[in-house]
């Protein structure tokens, strides 16, 4: 398994060692399966007086046979595409940034969420450069409490329980 | 009413202070976020809809519509600048119209662009008004039946047209639908597949959803695949086409405005195949089709026509029918109902002030439109320099704030967070998430409509075929699929979508 990388140390990452086609078809075969599960309580109903639990369970299985379908074709047809890796960096820190800006928006404020929920997720580029990441993200921030808090009177906590 | 009293009145509505300044500032966003590749006017239009809850319903669609035809005509500029389409419907823009800006005539391929354009906006804001009113009569006659046929057309289409294998769209689709079951039943008031979870009765929230998949989880698949950006750095030359240059592009406007026009109407994402149809017919055409690929500008005038046309029809199968024929569409919905607007035909004959100062707004739209393109070309192609290091974390910082604003809740973000991951999941499986959206909108609706003819048929199924328009519509799909699956059509469609 060969990793693609444009000079320097290649991204670190998580390799599925199958095919795209099998982990695409097991994953949907396990979404499938849950939903199956979860509606297992539903009155079905009949096809005259269609239940609640019908639907839900009827695509349930299609998805669950459509995935099972296409993970055998991955079996099959042995020089399939490869699952390409799912690299950490990117998802790590934007999935992080989302986070902390959840938590400070509502304790702290957007003075807070702003600014570091952006430099956060700007590590998820390995080009970014912390100085100009900073500086942009306080004048992103001060642009955003004008446009958000000010032109369009959304009731964003700039500073929380103050402004 | 006649037509133009009705035009009449739309313009009156368009032509008010507030609604000319929001025309302006969605078609403004739209040229930006058109021109910006990686930021598409999905995740634009979701990071928006928050703002547009303080402003009257008219006035919001008419900036959301802004939003979205404006950045047909941002995609082609970047599409002939730097070769990379800003938009999926530029992709064929880049052919012709990058190796024009190589030769020193990206002015005048901008200029054939925007006109065309233009011209091809007009025209199908006429087609619009016209069709509405016909449509929405033959809307009222189609029962449950009916509907539910026309929606399963819809998505077949959005299957057959999305990137990438069919049957993975498919599947797509199917978990679309799926995870629209989530919440309330709709007949029985029980609750389906909520997991305990108090937020979920109300079924899952569409902008989390929308904004995770496309906004963020577009921003992982950039990162991942780091774009040469070649921007043109010889002059841009002069913008108006020349005499040789018009009378070489006029039929092809003309061809493609018919093309994609008619196209766009199609539920199922019809727009997106317009600019390859008119390409294609243009190359026929062609005395010399070996200029094609070599700059030139038919391969431009036509296809660039046939994006916005089919980017203004595929309103009708929303303002008519209710049903809306792709993503962005599929967030107009979620504007309306925000606004306590139902789309469908009764849109029309309730809100026709709404119905028509949309459809006026986007004739004058248009004409900003070339306004803001033309001379305004030097400040969007200084845009293009900003690099993407920087333009990501201003995206998620936008996005962050308008996903809060919806409900002043931070569960919406948190929940953003894990469509990211779901979304992200989806791109590395090979998964095109767009016929998942449209799954996920119409889902409940065709459930509904599902019910109501299986209680109208006694449970039969044959109420489907029985009756002779939802025969038609399902058969229509059904062929559909059978073409699409044919062995020399899967090797078309896969040269289409490489290019």
């Amino acid at each position: 398994m060969t990793t693609h990388h444009d000079g320097g140390k290649p991204p670190l990452g998580i390799v599925i060692p199958v095919s795209q086609d099998i982990a695409a078809g097991i994953f949907l075969m396990l979404v499938g399966a849950f939903f199956i599960w979860q509606s297992i309580g539903l009155p079905m109903g009949t096809l005259r007086a269609v239940g609640p639990g019908m639907l839900p369970r009827a695509v349930a299985t299609m998805l669950l046979a459509g995935g099972a379908i296409l993970a055998l074709i991955g079996v099959i047809s042995r020089n399939g595409e490869r699952m390409p890796m799912l690299t950490i960096r990117g998802p790590f820190f934007i999935i992080a940034g989302i986070l902390l800006f959840a938590l400070l928006i509502r304790s702290v404020g957007l003075v807070a969420a702003g600014p570091l929920s952006m430099i956060v997720a700007s590590y998820a580029s390995k080009d970014t450069r912390i100085v100009e990441t900073t500086i942009f993200s306080v004048v992103m921030t001060g642009a955003c409490v004008l446009l958000f808090k000010y032109m369009l009177n959304l009731p964003i906590p700039v500073i929380a329980n103050y402004w | 009413m006649s037509f133009i009293d009705n035009l009449a009145m739309g313009f009156g509505v368009a032509l008010t202070f507030q609604n000319l300044g929001l025309c302006f500032v969605g078609c403004m966003v739209g040229t930006l976020i058109g021109v910006l590749p990686g930021v598409g006017p999905i995740a634009t239009i979701a990071m928006l809809l928050p703002i547009t809850f303080g402003l009257p319903p008219t006035g919001a669609l008419i900036m959301l519509a802004g939003i979205y035809y404006g950045a047909q005509y941002g995609g082609s500029t970047t599409a002939i600048l730097v070769n990379i389409p800003g938009e999926a419907t530029a992709v064929v823009t880049c052919i012709d119209g990058h190796q024009m800006a190589k030769q020193g005539r990206a002015g005048v391929a901008l200029g054939v662009a925007a006109l065309g354009s233009f011209f091809a906006g007009c025209v199908a804001t006429i087609f619009i008004a016209a069709m509405g009113e016909p449509l929405t009569k033959l809307a009222q006659l189609f029962g449950p039946a009916e509907y539910f046929s026309l929606m399963v057309m819809g998505l077949v289409f959005s299957t057959v047209l999305a990137q990438g294998s069919v049957y993975k769209a498919i599947l797509m689709v199917l978990l679309g639908l799926l995870l629209s079951t989530i919440g309330t039943d709709l007949e029985t008031g029980q609750e389906r597949i909520t997991m305990g979870i108090q937020n979920l009765s109300d079924g899952l929230d569409f902008t989390p959803l929308a904004m995770g998949i496309f906004g963020f989880a577009e921003i992982l698949r950039n990162l991942d695949t780091p774009e040469a950006r070649d921007v043109v750095r010889s002059a841009i030359g002069k913008l108006l086409p020349g005499w040789e240059d018009f009378k070489q592009s006029w039929k092809p406007v003309l061809r493609g405005t018919f093309i994609g026009g008619l196209l766009g109407i199609l539920p199922g994402n019809g727009a997106v195949l317009g600019p390859f149809a008119s390409y294609t017919v243009e190359k026929k055409l062609a005395k010399d089709p070996s200029r094609f690929g070599k700059g030139a500008i038919e391969g431009v005038a036509g296809p660039e026509s046939a994006n916005n046309a089919g980017a203004q029809t595929a309103f009708i199968p929303l303002l008519t029918l209710g049903i809306p024929p792709n993503a962005v569409m599929a967030l107009m919905v979620g504007a309306m109902t925000i606004h306590g607007i139902i789309p469908g035909p009764q849109v029309m004959t309730k809100n026709p002030d709404l119905f028509w100062g949309m459809i006026a707004s986007m004739w004058i739209g248009n004409a900003m439109l070339v306004i803001i393109n033309l001379p305004l070309i030097g400040m969007w192609v200084k845009l293009l320099k900003v690099p993407y290091r920087m333009m990501f974390p201003a995206i998620l910082i936008f996005c962050c704030i308008g996903i809060y604003s919806v409900n002043n809740a931070m569960e919406d973000v948190l929940s953003t967070a894990f469509f990211t991951m779901v979304g992200y999941l989806l791109i590395k499986f090979g998964y095109e998430p767009a016929p998942m959206l449209l799954g996920f909108v119409l889902g409940k609706l065709m459930e509904e409509k599902f019910r109501q003819a299986m209680i109208l048929s006694r449970g039969s199924f044959m109420t489907f075929i029985d009756r002779p328009v939802s025969a038609v519509l399902l058969a229509i799909a059904f062929g559909l699929l059978i073409i699409a699956a044919l062995p020399g059509m899967q090797k078309k469609r896969e040269e289409v979508f490489v290019e």
